[in-house]
């Protein structure tokens, strides 16, 4: 009948809160097709790790619990994925998108020929199919598809749903699986470097994207603003890709994480990677001259508007108001 | 030294995306197209590659006729020559579909290096690479930030949550997807559009590459069942008016919030 094997991952020591979400997800699939969960864990010393898990919503456990596991390598683990897979008998493999899951996920699928769905906000059973819903075009579309396909490997995005909170039923069971030559040797991770710029204590933070268009208009139109109100200026990525602005004004999962009291984004349009940096500010004004722009989803406030004409305008106001 | 970029062509960042009839996708008609932005950094490394060391630079698309325009901007900038998978029996591939061709096109081409960006900006899937180096039994490294040869293969790093990066070493061949920013892209020059106007397309259709029926709509393995705007939250207080007023609001809510 198969299984739904959860993935989970290791982080700084633990396992990560969206492995408990995979759970959540797992629980919610079995409920409505019946088949059992099971989890793998890939570590170097997580039996503990494991036994926590498998009584917390992982079930079944599956341990590969090796020295050459310590750190991620994409070869060790989609070794240790492939021997889960047979050994729990899975037809769905749920996998967390996280730098690792993109890295590892699809070379499951395609070493399985599975069918393959990333970052999805939701998976639901209907029947013998699962069904999908994702982002698409950076979250001004969303998809609904669907797979009956006898194996599916799929990934969630972090944070998309709850995490699992109830007890399991579920031992742990070592699984044996060769990990030696393998082709991408782990070498070190690099800790993100410490600047002086830490938008993290910023009451107030003015953001601007690639619809500031030019790297001048940052301290000519956007810097006044934060000034004006006291705050920090912060950015979407492409302004950093472009170097417009250094990496430390970078806002999202792969730059800052901030909630300030107050967050203006102007001309940014909302893709999930910069959301999941700010949206939990305590007050969201967006000024975007696109009224479909996603980031009106998280928005208090919205201003479809020329960034241009309303930005030197609420400087000018702000000022006026302090006298 | 050869290295191959696999490119896709992906609607304009600022088109007006509108919903297709039957709503399985946009309507291409009328928009404009380019090469996906991750992907231009993609070239922009085999290029640079190609600048120090003498590497030939081929790049790879699957898609209908429209690719010619992004496939010469390519060669324009510098890639020495374009394999072009253009076939109605490959249209409606999967990722898993797309990447069984790239893989025919790369045991044709025997690559010493593979480099693709990590996320189409149309279908936001991050697949086709790890697939692509599966299926042709390459190692590979997914949101790479910075590639340095080193003997016998690269070392790279990998981007990874809040700025810290993994570091790793692959040995040659091997694939690389890269993230945006790890380098500045160069532009296609007046001279380079001349030259590319003489650089060989080389078109091919799934069957040339053995892989009719396995690729293409009737060998989904994922259905889009529709595609939808998103529904609107109902959170945005949405303010209208001239900048003025609009000023004069937000300042005035600025102040409830304690913050003026
Ligand atoms: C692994 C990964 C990590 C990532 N990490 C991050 C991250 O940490 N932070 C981040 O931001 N992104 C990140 N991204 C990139 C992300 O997917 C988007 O590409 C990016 O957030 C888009 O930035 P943007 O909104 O500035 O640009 P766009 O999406 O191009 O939006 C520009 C907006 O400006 C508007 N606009 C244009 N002109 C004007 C005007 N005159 N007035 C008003 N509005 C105007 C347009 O309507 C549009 O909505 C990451 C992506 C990946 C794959
Ligand atoms: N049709 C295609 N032709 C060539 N390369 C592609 C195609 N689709 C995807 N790719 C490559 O795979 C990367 C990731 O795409 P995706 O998996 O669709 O997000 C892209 O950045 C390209 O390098």
């Amino acid at each position: 009948m198969g299984s739904i094997l959860i993935v989970t991952e290791i982080q700084n020591g633990a396992i990560r809160e969206a492995s408990f979400e995979l759970a959540s997800v797992a629980r919610a699939l079995s409920e409505a097709n019946g088949k059992p969960v099971k989890s793998l864990v890939v570590g170097s010393g997580v039996g503990d790790l494991a036994s926590d898990f498998a009584s917390k919503g992982g079930g079944d456990t599956l341990v590969v619990d090796d020295a050459l596991a310590a750190n991620y390598s994409v070869d060790v683990q989609s070794a240790a994925i492939q021997a889960a897979v047979a050994a729990a008998d899975a037809d769905v493999v749920l996998v967390s998108n996280t730098p690792t899951g993109w890295d590892v996920a699809p070379r499951i699928a395609a070493a399985l020929d599975a069918a393959f769905v990333s970052d999805c906000f939701k998976i639901e059973a209907e029947g013998d199919s699962l069904q999908f819903y994702r982002r698409i075009f950076n979250g001004k579309i969303n998809a609904h598809l669907s797979s009956s396909a006898p194996k599916i490997v799929a990934t969630m995005q972090p944070g998309a749903v709850a995490a699992f909170e109830g007890p399991s039923e579920g031992g742990t069971e070592a699984l044996a699986v060769d990990l030696s030559g393998v082709g991408a040797k782990f070498v070190e991770v690099k800790a993100a470097e410490a600047t002086g710029i830490d938008l993290t204590k910023a009451d107030v933070i003015v953001s601007g994207g690639r619809g500031v268009g030019a790297p001048e208009k940052f301290p000519e139109v956007i810097q006044p603003l934060a000034d004006a109100l006291g705050g920090a200026m912060g950015a979407s990525r492409p302004v950093v890709d472009a170097g417009w602005l250094p990496h430390p004004y970078q806002v999202g999962s792969s730059g800052q994480v901030v909630s300030p009291k107050l967050y203006v984004a102007c001309g940014i349009s909302g893709a999930i990677q910069h959301l999941v940096g700010m949206k939990s500010s305590n007050f969201i004004i967006a000024i975007n001259k696109d009224p479909d722009a996603p980031i009106f989803e998280v928005a208090d406030i919205g201003v479809v508007a020329d960034l241009f004409e309303v930005v030197p305008a609420l400087t000018a106001a702000v000022l006026a108001a302090k006298g | 030294m050869k290295v191959m970029v696999c490119l896709k062509q992906v609607p304009h960042q600022d088109a007006r995306l509108e919903i297709r009839d039957d709503s399985t996708w946009i309507k291409e008609d009328n928009i404009k197209f380019e090469i996906n932005s991750y992907d231009t950094y993609a070239l922009e490394e085999a290029l640079r590659i190609k600048d120090a060391n003498e590497a030939e630079v081929v790049v790879v698309s699957v898609g209908p006729d429209r690719l010619t325009q992004a496939l010469r901007t390519a060669l324009g900038m510098g890639a020495d020559r374009a394999v072009h998978v253009n076939d109605p029996a490959a249209e409606g591939s999967d990722s898993l579909g797309i990447a069984k061709i790239l893989a025919a096109v790369a045991k044709e081409e025997s690559p010493d290096l593979v480099i693709t960006g990590l996320m189409a900006d149309d279908d936001n899937y991050s697949a086709v690479p790890p697939m692509l180096s599966q299926l042709i039994g390459m190692p590979s490294a997914t949101g790479v930030l910075k590639a340095e040869a080193q003997d016998g293969g690269y070392r790279v790093e990998r981007e990874l949550e809040g700025g810290a990066l993994e570091v790793v070493d692959l040995p040659q061949p091997c694939l690389i997807a890269v993230q945006s920013g790890l380098n500045q892209v160069r532009y296609a020059s007046l001279k380079g559009i001349m030259q590319a106007k003489k650089k060989p397309i080389d078109v091919k259709t799934a069957a040339d590459l053995g892989l009719e029926g396995q690729v293409g709509a009737s060998a989904q393995k994922v259905k889009v069942e529709k595609v939808y705007v998103p529904p609107k939250g109902d959170t945005a207080e949405m303010v209208e008016g001239s900048s003025e007023e609009i000023a004069s609001t937000l300042v005035a809510k600025i102040k409830e919030l304690g913050l003026l």
